[in-house]
């Protein structure tokens, strides 16, 4: 074999025949992924069933973002404002006993030609109602920041499970090769409770889990370009020592056949160096109109942050990214840097509201204005919802029996309402549903079955939505 | 990057649909007649394959049992679901052969051959008699069989070193398959030093043993690996994975455990000094009771206390709600999960909401475990090295216990006392409270300054009000409780002054029956009730549940029946008796596997944390049999068992593959050569510090935090800008922090094991992110340049300097093309950029 044969890569095929699945085999499997998901291009996209959406992009408001004063109007509270709330049996909250009632300080109007009443506290998604199916009746097994933050991404109120972002990326695959196919944009200002662990591929290989990309950052991936101390390495050094390092691997790599993963691990370089150049192409808004960065808000310093979060994650999307989380607030500390407005409901969630509301319709509107959102599922959730009633007169306290959801995009039909709270905006009502109910009606939308997408682990094929979840057919297109 | 794909048939879900279950052990029963269908042979499949789920040996739906003919007999709600000899009475195929059929309600339906199988076999009189379904006194699966050692197979002698390998290459000779060749010296040290330190070997080391001509160099350098500290820290290491060691509580505020490193520690020197494994496991269960003079046996229940811990849910939310609750059960179930996947490899945890749907485990067996650790909580205790004055401390710390304890019914009567000036009082503060509430600013207005004095002012008022309504409360009680009231704060107080008098203590995180309460984190005083739960809610509380274990295990009592106020150590002591007695077949089983799995990349049993039906029943059952026989009997050394293993021709073998042997075996489960292993996370890190010469090899101690720690409501572990060059940095990996929301992104990116996970085995995964870390962390780069420098102290020619790195980082001489080409690649970039490349070659993180 001369010099320049070793230097090419094995058909990776032809490789498998002669070996037949060899030690390593789950490691060229995830390389052959790539191949697996271009075609399951035809089927568009799908895993069990033809898909409706490609790519999903999660908007994750955190601190718990209240109901009673977005998404669930109750002219009830307008009325009995002020008096004491007596819904009827034992009221337990998180912190507090329950103030009076307190109605939302923002008004509200109907939207839309589907007439949704929407809160002026989010004016600009208040346009986008009709492409919106809103989910008034979910309720949250626990009533406490961690667990229930969990709950939303996992399916568990414990740590250790994966997260949806990570299923969907095992489940369908890339759809690029240049960046990873979940990746997770953390608030400036901090982690939400749980940290990363939100975004965990737990016992899913690693490579599902949440890429963090951080704007603005000398290493906007970690370790992304070696640190700016570094002056030994040059842009030629570089590249020189990649080809030096790849003739090392071909050569270690003969009289050790059959071992496809020291060809993965050569592959693994070379998608690296590809991401060093795709990443910061993501990053680099210079080709961004000034009519796209003021829909999102780059012109303003209340929604710059999330707006440009936004923006980066339709960029990540069109590039073919699968699942793209972006969240909204930090963790739960003060001064409120999150939605956990326990006492200054009007300050705090005044400043998150507008701080979501116009980069999230503007990522809305942008998609559409692509031709991307028919299979793009815009996917809004917060961990719980806020009592009606007041906390130390300013704030609301936890609600876990009640809060809302919203979808928007591929095959989600607009313009809808599933369920309903009560006329206290107190507990789900009508159809009440868990996050499993979400879960399994996003993957259906991504052709996947949610009771088939399983992985083995500690005696137990785990799914992301345990043993529950169903379709919800009523908001489908 | 790379792509994940999934099996285009993905698994069943365990608890979602049916399964097919396949069982490899069915013990043939004569049938009654020659051609009549048998039980076993015929019916059991079937109903395994489309009843079992719902209908399993107990507590199936309907109460009804299908995989034994008794419970076919003994039917459910319905009566009896076979009559022998009476098909058209039998309820079994009624319900199966409808139009549609009623059952199975989901997943495939029985096939008309099957059905007319089923109607033959209860026709011809339903011969033959139910096996292998794991309940006691049943045929039991394989891992629940009791432990005998197998007889030594023949196998191959000429090949075989010893016994092990004798059950190996009969196990190839039955699979057409032959072994591989002995690797060569230079790779034995290599994958010997990885396999038992965490390390690469020395350039001298392994010059020497390549030169060895005695016919001992082998076992030698085994004994002189074994007896290394090092080797304690590589397979303590191993052990904090499978039990989920961490040093945060995980979840939103995410507080820092400072103390639970005496736990790592103790792991440590417990390899080291080869602890026999029974000692091992009754002292992380229940050390702190069996040998209370002992500061090691408190210091071990760090293993109770090693997972996660809901902080909010412990210490603010209050007594009595059902978030609480709900904290307080699963707090247990980490316990009871951690405590049975690591001694017994049984996945009990399914049996939290009905009884385990494939193995033989309850429900009740699941609250029993439950129960065990209802008296315990994860907190920090005092201890002291000094044995004499640790007795001392843990008496006084019990004493004060009892002194607070005491005192908790008058806290209750002073709560519920009433008199009309105590009413006055409740009153007053009644009508403060609600002044002080108006006086926090409405929506939209700012808070003034003499709203905010007010509010202080009333807070004081409040706080005095309460003194008094306590010395009324007092007054009202009979003169002999008031007395008694005085004693006892005055025993508290004085109690806390001898504690205080003692010298400052150490403390660890361990299990705690008592601590100080902190906020609303208050010690259980004495084991909280624990009730079955229906659907394990924690809601529907059904009856109340004693402390026990799996009651399928032959030979052992799963129920402890301790005598009433015996203690909750007590549960915990019988809980460890209970796992480490010889008679559990599923404790050796499950150690003599794991110690396999860390040699060779694979169990025997490929599922060390599940010996069940959903786990890896073994490739070589009589050799796991055998191992772990010899372990139980010779004491349970783990050095020992290492030494058989290790000595052994296969664990010899070469790890090159042939196209022949692959295509009949591709995954090498019948061992015909060595498997080729990537590096896990920290033997990278501690390779990369070794071979630029910066690695400190001191042990023990407070942990190396390899982040800037900020506290907070949720405390910040900021990686990014933590120095590199800091000395903290060259700690073994052991050592460094162990954050669980927050993991180190390096470590993270090279599969360390995530310690809100019980870890059985780490993945190895090989990605662009990966790369990235290797190419590029600053850790990397600072450590390429020492790495450049101490290439440099081999001498000013370039040839002898890549020559020294190579034989450091890869144990061998470069070639000549290898060393011309680092060379000029030096000469053109520097050195540091030839010492990264060799750090990131496949060579440097694959050991053959």
């Amino acid at each position: 074999m001369t010099e320049q044969q070793a230097l090419q890569p094995q058909g990776r095929r032809q490789f498998l025949q002669h070996w037949g699945g060899g030690l390593g085999w789950v490691a060229l499997a995830h390389m052959l992924g790539r191949d697996a998901a271009a075609t399951g291009a035809q089927l568009n996209g799908g895993l069990h069933h033809p898909a409706k959406a490609k790519r999903v992009v999660q908007l994750f408001m955190s601190g718990a973002a209240s109901q009673c004063d977005t998404f669930d109007y109750k002219p009830l509270l307008l009325r009995r404002n002020g008096e004491e709330f007596d819904p009827g049996g034992k009221v337990e909250l998180f912190q507090s006993t329950p103030g009076p009632v307190m109605q939302s300080p923002w008004s509200w109007k109907r939207h839309g030609e589907s007439g949704k009443w929407m809160s002026s506290l989010v004016p600009r998604l208040a346009e986008c109602v009709d492409h919106m199916a809103f989910f008034p009746s979910m309720i949250s097994k626990s009533n406490v920041h961690g667990p229930a933050t969990f709950m939303q991404n996992s399916g568990f109120v414990l740590p250790g499970f994966p997260s949806m972002g990570a299923w969907i990326s095992y489940g369908l695959g890339a759809l690029t090769d240049d960046l990873p196919s979940f990746v997770v944009l953390p608030d400036a200002r901090g982690f939400a409770p749980n940290g990363p662990g939100n975004h965990s591929a737990a016992f899913l290989p690693a490579q599902h889990q949440g890429t963090m990309i951080r704007a603005g950052r000398e290493n906007p991936i970690h370790d992304l370009f070696p640190p700016a101390s570094a002056s030994f390495i040059t842009p030629q050094s570089e590249a020189d020592g990649l080809r030096v390092l790849e003739r090392l691997n071909r050569r270690h790599m003969g009289g050790r056949e059959g071992d496809s993963r020291l060809e993965a691990r050569i592959q693994a370089y070379e998608m690296a160096a590809r991401l060093q150049v795709t990443a910061p192409q993501v990053l680099d808004l210079a080709g961004e109109s000034a009519a796209t960065r003021n829909l999102y808000g780059l012109d303003d310093p209340v929604t710059e942050d999330f707006g440009l979060r936004c923006l980066t994650a339709r960029r990540l999307l069109e590039r073919g990214v699968r699942f793209v989380q972006v969240w909204s607030g930090a963790d739960n500390g003060f001064p409120r840097r999150n939605w956990d407005s326990h006492e200054d409901l009007f300050k705090d969630h005044g400043m998150m509201g507008k701080s979501m509301d116009r980069p999230a319709a503007a990522l809305i509107l942008d998609l559409q204005a692509r031709g991307m959102l028919d299979d793009t599922i815009v996917y809004w959730t917060t961990e719980f919802g806020r009592m009606p009633c007041s906390q130390g007169s300013m704030g609301r306290d936890h609600n876990p029996f009640t809060f809302t959801s919203w979808l928007a995009g591929g095959g989600v039909r607009g313009g809808t309402v599933y369920g309903a709270s009560d006329e206290w905006s107190y507990k789900a009502l009508d159809k009440p549903i868990y996050c499993y109910d979400l879960h399994a009606t996003v993957l259906h939308l991504l052709g996947i079955d949610h009771k088939r997408l399983t992985f083995r682990h500690n005696g137990i094929d785990r799914r992301l939505t345990d043993v529950h979840g169903h379709v919800i057919q009523d908001v489908l297109a | 990057m790379s792509a994940g794909r999934v099996d285009s048939q993905p698994r069943h879900s365990a608890c979602g649909s049916k399964l097919l279950l396949c069982l490899a052990t069915i013990a043939a029963v004569a049938p009654a007649r020659a051609d009549a269908p048998d039980f076993a042979t015929a019916v059991l499949p079937i109903v395994e394959a489309r009843c079992a789920t719902c209908h399993p040996a107990r507590g199936g739906q309907a109460g009804l049992s299908l995989v034994t003919k008794a419970g076919m007999l003994r039917g459910g709600k319905s009566g009896p679901a076979i009559v022998p000899g009476d098909p058209a009475a039998s309820l079994l195929l009624a319900k199966v052969s409808g139009n549609p059929p009623l059952m199975p309600p989901v997943g495939e339906r029985l096939t008309a051959d099957e059905i007319d199988l089923v109607r033959r076999w209860i026709a011809e009189g339903a011969a033959g008699e139910a096996t292998s379904d794991g309940a006691p006194g049943e045929h039991p699966w394989w891992s629940f069989k009791p432990l005998r050692r197998p007889a030594r197979p023949e196998g191959d002698a000429s090949w075989a070193r010893n016994e092990v390998d004798r059950f190996v290459s009969a196990k190839l000779a039955e699979n057409a398959l032959r072994p591989s060749e002995e690797a060569g010296r230079a790779t034995l040290i290599r994958r010997l030093t990885y396999n038992l330190h965490g390390l690469p070997p020395d350039p001298s080391a392994i010059d020497s043993f390549v030169n060895d001509r005695s016919s001992h160099a082998y076992e030698r350098l085994v004994d002189r690996l074994l007896a290394s500290p090092r080797y304690g820290e590589r397979w303590g290491r191993h052990w904090l994975d499978v039990v989920h060691y961490g040093e945060s509580h995980g979840y939103d505020k995410d507080k820092a455990r400072r103390n639970a490193w005496p736990y790592r520690d103790y792991v440590i020197r417990s390899f080291n000094s080869d602890k026999p494994y029974s000692r091992f496991i009754r002292e992380q269960l229940a050390g702190d009771v069996l040998w209370p003079g002992d500061p090691e046996g408190l210091i071990a229940t760090g293993f109770i206390a090693a997972g996660p811990w809901d902080y909010v849910g412990h210490a603010e939310l209050r007594e009595g709600t059902k978030d609480k609750k709900l904290a307080r059960l699963l707090d247990r179930d980490d316990m009871l999960a951690a405590t049975m996947s690591t001694f017994a490899s049984l996945t009990v945890h399914c049996a939290r909401c009905h009884d385990h749907k494939f193995d033989p485990i309850l429900q009740a067996d699941y609250y029993a475990l439950q129960a065990v650790f209802a008296g315990v909580d994860r907190a920090e205790q005092p201890y002291f090295d000094d044995p004499a004055l640790h007795v001392e401390a843990r008496e006084i710390w019990f004493r004060l216990r009892r002194a607070e304890d005491a005192l908790r019914p008058f806290a209750k009567r002073i709560e519920e006392s009433t008199s009309p000036e105590i009413q006055r009082i409740d009153d007053e503060v009644y009508e403060l409270g609600e002044e002080s509430k108006d006086l926090l600013p409405k929506v939209g207005e700012e808070d003034t300054e003499e709203t905010v004095a007010r509010r202080m002012e009333i807070a004081a008022r409040i706080e005095e009000l309460r003194s008094e309504r306590k010395q009324l409360a007092l007054a009202l009680m009979e003169p002999e409780a008031r007395a008694e009231h005085r004693r006892l704060v005055a025993r508290l107080k004085r109690v806390n002054e001898e504690f205080d008098a003692l010298p400052e203590p150490s403390y660890v995180y361990s299990a705690a029956s008592y601590f100080k309460t902190h906020g609303k984190f208050i010690p259980a005083w004495e084991p909280r009730p624990v009730h079955l739960l229906a659907k394990g809610s924690v809601e529907a509380p059904l009856e109340r549940v004693a402390p026990g274990a799996v009651e399928a295990v032959p030979g052992l009592d799963g129920r402890f029946r301790l005598e009433p106020g015996s203690g909750e150590g007590a549960a915990r002591a019988a809980l460890a008796a209970w796992l480490a007695s010889p008679d559990n077949p599923l404790t050796w089983r499950s150690a003599a596997n794991r110690v396999w799995h860390y040699h060779f990349g694979r169990g025997l049993a490929d599922s060390p944390n599940d010996f069940g039906r959903m786990g890896s029943p073994p490739t070589h059952p009589e050799l796991l049999d055998w191992l772990a026989a010899e372990f139980r009997d010779g004491g349970g050394s783990f050095k020992d068992l290492h030494r058989k293993i290790l000595l052994s021709a296969t664990y010899r073998q070469s790890s090159a593959a042939d196209p022949e042997r692959a295509r009949a075996d591709t995954g090498n489960r019948f061992l015909w050569r060595m498997n080729r292993a990537r590096l896990d996370a920290e033997s990278v890190r501690d390779a990369v510090l070794w071979t630029g010469g910066q690695l400190d090899l001191s042990m023990g101690g407070p942990s190396a935090e390899h982040f800037l720690f900020k506290d907070d409501h949720s405390p910040v572990y900021d990686y990014a800008r933590f120095d590199v060059a800091s000395p903290a940095s060259r700690r073994r990996s052991v050592y460094r922090f162990l954050v669980r929301s927050v993991q180190d992104p390096f470590m993270e990116s090279l599969d360390c094991a995530d310690p809100s996970l019980l870890v059985p085995k780490r993945s190895s995964t090989l990605t662009a992110i990966q790369a990235l870390a290797l190419l590029n962390d600053p850790l990397m780069v600072e450590q390429s340049r020492r790495f450049a420098e101490r290439m440099r102290s081999a001498g000013s020619n370039v040839d002898e300097r890549i020559r020294h790195g190579f034989r450091l980082a890869l144990g061998r001489d470069p070639s000549p093309e290898e060393a011309l080409e680092l060379a000029t690649n030096a000469a053109r970039h520097g050195l540091e950029n030839s010492a990264r490349i060799i750090l990131n070659s496949n060579e440097f993180i694959f050991v053959d």
